[in-house]
Parts: C-alpha cells; sequence; structure tokens
C-alpha cells in the first residue's frame, strides 16, 4: 500500500472497453466523451441487435445499455447474454421508473440500473463500481491503510486505536471498505446502505456519512474519508505518513 | 313509444306470464273441485236409488203402485224417475214409456237413457238408475236426473269467471305498472349516462334512500362517478400545476445561465453559475422524477412484492436513519413501540411512507421540539402515528395538504417539492390502510393499519369458542 501514489484516481492495467448502446446520438456522445475522457475505450452502438452482437464478438469489460432501443429491449439483451453465459457487468439506464421486479432482479444479479435523467459523475461512479465488484472474498477482516475492520466481532481499529461505531455505522464503513479509492455517490449509498428505493428530500447520508468521519479520521489525522464535491465520497488509501 | 315499449318489456312478459300460469292453476283447481263435488253427489244419489230399489220391491204389488206415485209426486223439480214394468218391460205405473234398454238388472245404478211417458219435455234425459226383477217377474225401476250437477258447474263458473277475470287483470296491470316504473327509471338512468358521456361529470343517478337493489346500484354507480370526477379534476389540475411547478426552477436557472453569460469574467463565476443552473434543473427533474414515482404506485395493482412486514423493525429502522439528523436539528426522536405487529404489505413501499413523515416531522418542527415514532395496537390492527412538536397541519388545511404540489404558506421557504404527503398518501391506499391527518398544533399522521388476518383469526377463534 505504500507505493502508490494517494491521489490516484483508478488504478487500471490496461484501457477498459466499455460498450454503448444507446440510441440517442447526444446522449451517446456525451457519455463516450466523459469516458474517454476518464480512460475509458468506448465502443458505440445504436441500436439494440447490432449491440447484442458486439456484445458478443468485442467482449467488452462492460456494457451500459438503454432500456428502450429500436430492435430489441434493453432488458432482453441482458436477459441473452445471461442464457449465453456472458458474465458482463451491465449498467441500463432508463427513462422508466424503478419500481419494477425485472429491475429488481437485475440489481440482484449484480447488474445496476440508472433512470434517466443521472449526472455523468453518477454514471462513471457505477460503471467503475459495475468493474471492480468486490471479490466474494471469505476475509473475516477488511483492511483499508490503517483502517480494520472485523466483520466477526464487529469492531473497527484505527492503527492501535478502537473506533467505537454504532450497527449502521458500521454498515456504511464495511460498503466503504469493500470500494476503497472509489467514487460512491450518495444514490449508491443510499441504495446499498440503507435500502433506500428513493432518493429522500433531506441530507440523509451526509448527515450519517459526518458521524462516521469523525468517528475515523480524528484531528490530526490524515482524513481518509473524502467529500467529492457534488458527486459523493471516496475512502481513500493513505499510509501512516499520508 | 313508451307505451308500446312497455308492451315488449321484460318485466311486462315475465307479470304475463305469471298471469297465465296462475289462470291455469285456478281453472285445474276449480275443474278439481268441480269433478269431486260431482262424483260426491253421484254416489250419494246412487245410494239413495240402491235403498229406493230395495223397498219398492220389498212393497207388495198394489202398494208398490202407490209408493212410486206417491213417490212421484212429491217431486217438485221432476228429477225423480220411477216405473213398474211387467216381464216385458212394459209400463204399469211409473213416469217411464218403457224399460230402458240397456239397464241391467239387480245391478248398481247405471246412467241410462230414459224415455218419459208424459212427455214434458223434449230432450229423453239422461238418467241415474237402478232397477230389480221382483218376485212376480215384474220389474221395478227406480231413477234420478243427475242433470243438477250442470247447476254445480254453473255456479263453479261463475264463480270462476268473477274471480279469475280480476285476478287476471290486476296480475297484467301490476305488470304493466311494474314494467312502465322500471321503464320510466331506466329511461332516466339512460338520459343521465348519456349527459356523462357527454362530458357531465357533476351528473349522478337517481336514488331514493330505501334498501332496494336499484336503489343499491345507483348509489355504487354514484360511488364510482365521485371518485372518477375527483380523479378527473386533480388530473386536469394536476397539467397546470407541473407546468407551474416546473416554470419557477427552470425560470431561475435561465436567469442564472443568461447573468453568468454576459457577467462573468473568470471562469470560476462562470462555474458557479453553470453549479447554480444545474441545481435549478436538478430541482426541476425531481419534481418529474417524484411524479413519476408517485403515478408508478398509483398504477400499481400488483401485490406481487405483498409479504408480510415486521413493523416494530421497520419503525426502529426509520428511526435509526432519522436518530442523528434530529440531533443535528436538536430534536430529541423517540421510538414507541407496544407489541410485534404485522402487517401485510410491500416492505420497501410502507418504508418509504413511514420516512415520509418522518422526514416531515423533522423538518418541520423547529429546534428543542420533539418528534415521536410510534406503534399502537388498535381495536382492528396495528396504528403507526408520527407526532412532532412543530406547527402541525391546520384544521382547514388538512385536506389540503393531500393535493399534489400543495404547500402550506408557513413552510414555503423549506425544501421540497410538495408531493411527500401524495406519496404517503397512494401507498397507504395501494395497501388499503387509512390515513388519518389530525390538525394541529403539533403534527400527529396517524397510519391504520387493518390486519386481516387478525380478522380471520378473531373469527376462528369465535368459531372455536361456540364449538
Amino acid at each position: 500500500m505504500g507505493g502508490s501514489p494517494p491521489f490516484r484516481r483508478y488504478e487500471r492495467t490496461q484501457m477498459t472497453k466499455v460498450l454503448l448502446i444507446e440510441d440517442d446520438d447526444e446522449t451517446a456522445e456525451e457519455i463516450s466523451a466523459e469516458l474517454t475522457g476518464r480512460g475509458f475505450e468506448v465502443e458505440w452502438s445504436s441500436n439494440g441487435i447490432e449491440g447484442l452482437d458486439k456484445a458478443r464478438s468485442l467482449r467488452p469489460d462492460a456494457l451500459i445499455v438503454d432500456r428502450l432501443l429500436p430492435g430489441m429491449d434493453g432488458l432482453a439483451i441482458v436477459d441473452t447474454l445471461r442464457k449465453d453465459q456472458v458474465r458482463t457487468p451491465v449498467l441500463v439506464l432508463s427513462a422508466l421508473g424503478a419500481v419494477n421486479d425485472r429491475v429488481r432482479g437485475l440489481r440482484m444479479g449484480g447488474d445496476d440500473y440508472l433512470t434517466k435523467p443521472f449526472a455523468v459523475v453518477e454514471l462513471v461512479a457505477r460503471i467503475e463500481a459495475l468493474l471492480r465488484r468486490p471479490s466474494e472474498s471469505r476475509e473475516t477482516i477488511l483492511r483499508v491503510g490503517q483502517l480494520e475492520l472485523d466483520l466477526i466481532e464487529r469492531t473497527a481499529k484505527r492503527g492501535e486505536r478502537d473506533i467505537d461505531l454504532l450497527p449502521r455505522e458500521f454498515r456504511l464503513l464495511e460498503y466503504m471498505m469493500r470500494r476503497s479509492d472509489q467514487l460512491l455517490t450518495r444514490a449508491m449509498l443510499l441504495e446499498e446502505v440503507w435500502n433506500y428505493k428513493f432518493v429522500p428530500t433531506t441530507n440523509l447520508v451526509d448527515v450519517h456519512m459526518g458521524r462516521v468521519r469523525h468517528k475515523v479520521d480524528l484531528p490530526g489525522e490524515a482524513p481518509m474519508i473524502h467529500n467529492v464535491r457534488g458527486a459523493g465520497f471516496i475512502l481513500r488509501t493513505v499510509d501512516q505518513f499520508g | 313509444m313508451l307505451q308500446v315499449q312497455f308492451l315488449r318489456s321484460n318485466t311486462f312478459r315475465w307479470a304475463s306470464a305469471v298471469a297465465g300460469l296462475f289462470a291455469t292453476f285456478v281453472v285445474i283447481l276449480f275443474g278439481f273441485i268441480y269433478f269431486n263435488i260431482d262424483a260426491y253427489l253421484v254416489e250419494r244419489s246412487d245410494g239413495v236409488l240402491n235403498t229406493q230399489v230395495a223397498f219398492l220391491a220389498s212393497l207388495p204389488f198394489e202398494h208398490s203402485v202407490r209408493a212410486i206415485e206417491d213417490h212421484l209426486r212429491q217431486d217438485d223439480r221432476g228429477v225423480r224417475f220411477a216405473g213398474l214394468f211387467d216381464p216385458n218391460g212394459k209400463r204399469l205405473a211409473g213416469n217411464l214409456e218403457q224399460l230402458p234398454k240397456d239397464i241391467k238388472l239387480g245391478a248398481p245404478p247405471l246412467t241410462v237413457r230414459v224415455e218419459r211417458s208424459a212427455g214434458r219435455q223434449s230432450a229423453d234425459p239422461l238418467i241415474r238408475a237402478a232397477a230389480r226383477r221382483l218376485e212376480n217377474g215384474n220389474i221395478v225401476l227406480v231413477g234420478r236426473n243427475v242433470d243438477e250437477t250442470w247447476e254445480i258447474s254453473h255456479v263453479v263458473g261463475e264463480a270462476l269467471v268473477l274471480g279469475l277475470l280480476p285476478a287476471f287483470c290486476l296480475c297484467l296491470l301490476a305488470g304493466a305498472w311494474l314494467s312502465l316504473r322500471a321503464q320510466r327509471r331506466v329511461e332516466e338512468v339512460n338520459q343521465r349516462v348519456r349527459r356523462i358521456v357527454a362530458g357531465d361529470l357533476r351528473e349522478r343517478l337517481p336514488h331514493r334512500d330505501v334498501d332496494e337493489p336499484f336503489s343499491r346500484l345507483a348509489a355504487i354507480v354514484n360511488g364510482m362517478l365521485n371518485e372518477m370526477e375527483t380523479m378527473i379534476n386533480a388530473l386536469s389540475g394536476v397539467g397546470n400545476d407541473i407546468a407551474h411547478e416546473l416554470r419557477t426552477p427552470l425560470t431561475r436557472a435561465r436567469l442564472i445561465l443568461e447573468r453568468g453569460r454576459s457577467n462573468a469574467t473568470s471562469l470560476e463565476e462562470l462555474q458557479a453559475a453553470a453549479d447554480k443552473t444545474v441545481a435549478g434543473i436538478d430541482q426541476a427533474l425531481s419534481i418529474v422524477t417524484a411524479l413519476l414515482r408517485l403515478a408508478d404506485i398509483e398504477n400499481s395493482r400488483r401485490f406481487a412484492a405483498f409479504g408480510s412486514v415486521v413493523l416494530p423493525d421497520l419503525l426502529r429502522q426509520v428511526y435509526d436513519i432519522y436518530e442523528p439528523i434530529a440531533e443535528d436539528k436538536q430534536i430529541s426522536l423517540s421510538v414507541g413501540i407496544a407489541g410485534n405487529l404485522e402487517v401485510r404489505g410491500d416492505r420497501d413501499l410502507l418504508f418509504e411512507a413511514i420516512v415520509n413523515l418522518v422526514d416531515n416531522a423533522v423538518k418541520f418542527t423547529p429546534e428543542g421540539g420533539k418528534v415521536a415514532i410510534e406503534l399502537a395496537q388498535a381495536e382492528k390492527g396495528a396504528v403507526v402515528r408520527v407526532t412532532d412538536t412543530g406547527p402541525g397541519i391546520p384544521r382547514q388545511e388538512t385536506e389540503a395538504v393531500l393535493r399534489r404540489f400543495y404547500r402550506s404558506d408557513k413552510v414555503r421557504h423549506t425544501p421540497g417539492v410538495g408531493l411527500g404527503l401524495n406519496l404517503v398518501a397512494a401507498i397507504v391506499k395501494l395497501h388499503g390502510f387509512r390515513l388519518m391527518i389530525h390538525p394541529g398544533p403539533g403534527g400527529c399522521i396517524e397510519i391504520l393499519c387493518p390486519d386481516r388476518r387478525l380478522d380471520r383469526a378473531a373469527r376462528a377463534n369465535a368459531v372455536s369458542c361456540a364449538a
């Protein structure tokens, strides 16, 4: 952990290839420009059938699929790929609401669903999260930098210092530690940590995050939890002298 | 047209059929009575004839002639017949010209045609007669005209006509009246429905406050129309409201963008303007999102996601989430749970509803106030109650708050879209629960969850107790 620079954003050994299947030219252009700018290699396809072909032949690392497409429904593409044992993570975009069983199924299957309109940061954060899905490790102790979380004893430590966490704070920290150095948006946290299927008006996430941050980062310690303005939060690995 | 139509109406046809059936039964009944009386009279007169023949046969010749004459003389109505004939059938005494050909001697009385000696009547009457051979070879015969049963049939017939005809007519009249009445009501309903179809949504079906099928139907239809009217009115209002609500943040965004474009002197200033614009657009979008979600829930008729929801867990979870937020605002948030209550429902939606109520309560309660989440056991199920020490909802606004975009003037400055309670109401309605908004001061909103399983269990209990 000591070797990597503290403010490195994403760590990738080779170009990550993302296939975007979206029929609206302008939306597609914006998305691919943003992703290309962040170091992704983007393939674009404007209809469902061609998109499905490309998904099979190009072997992308992730797919972004619009739900309403000429030729084929976005969810049908996901179904077809899954039947062919293609496990590529998929992010489905849609203007349709998310109170739907099929969407619930999508999320259970490890894929993600984003309702239009969305912020670009949100899209990128979710693609990052899909690409770096935490492995199903059997580890019972999570470690990020000095931070240590014992999943069995339900205890947390930063270095030698014990951190006293409430159950919900523990869950939040666990989620963040499994996705360290990743941007986590408020919507992602609400869905995953609080099981919210909707976005409340109150700044829930900030209040809870504030509590956890007060406990994790004491004055004088190098901050680990960072607030990314207008986007969300990142738990960054810092070494002792960071 | 109405007059002809009622003849063809179903009601009238039924009435006619019933009248016809009734008449047939009455005719059969009267016929039965007639034939029984007839048979009874014939049997009785046959008995008398037997006695008389036996009596005449026992008398010596001289006496029997006189007895026959006496017997005939006492007959005012001319229904008695008697005769004494020699062995060859020649008349010796009585009012018969000759011995009837088909008479059987010594047999029980028979119906035979006879010829009168006096010829008082033109027709040869048909009578019941019994005859017997005497010891001296003569034959004695006694008969009786049973044509009087015709009189009975006459009386019966008269009674039939006097009773049946009016009854039949009454039936038809009643049928006609009922049919006409039904026709009128249907016609009235038709007219009103036509007016409703034409767009007059305030029209209602006529109904009286009596427990009668037609009125009940009308009441149900009227209830449906009420609901539809409210819905349609709400719908037409919503279009305007949405336009208005969207316009506000969009106008703001446009102004900021325009001013930023012409006035910004540095990249930072332009970025600040862009940020503000994005915020404005985000607010407009959040309105759209909230509306879509509301429509999603209101149109949802699927209960697939319904399961058993443990309310105490749900409330504790909401408490967990809001406790730090309340603390930040220096509001004391408490949760009080009485009993382990479960309801059938969609866990996520119920969670959302309660979160909305608590969110509102925390938002509108001033610093130092109190917000309480309570779960209580009521008579017929569970009550989720969220109370606060904030201003609450004034009595005159308890209904208005359920209107889309309604925001009390006092809270205009607090952020929000004005759809929160709509959402709660929609979720509550989907579950078949009830939302109670109690007027202030102090907020108090309740969700009444009648537990249907509880009902069933109670009924099962009652049954087992009875057993």
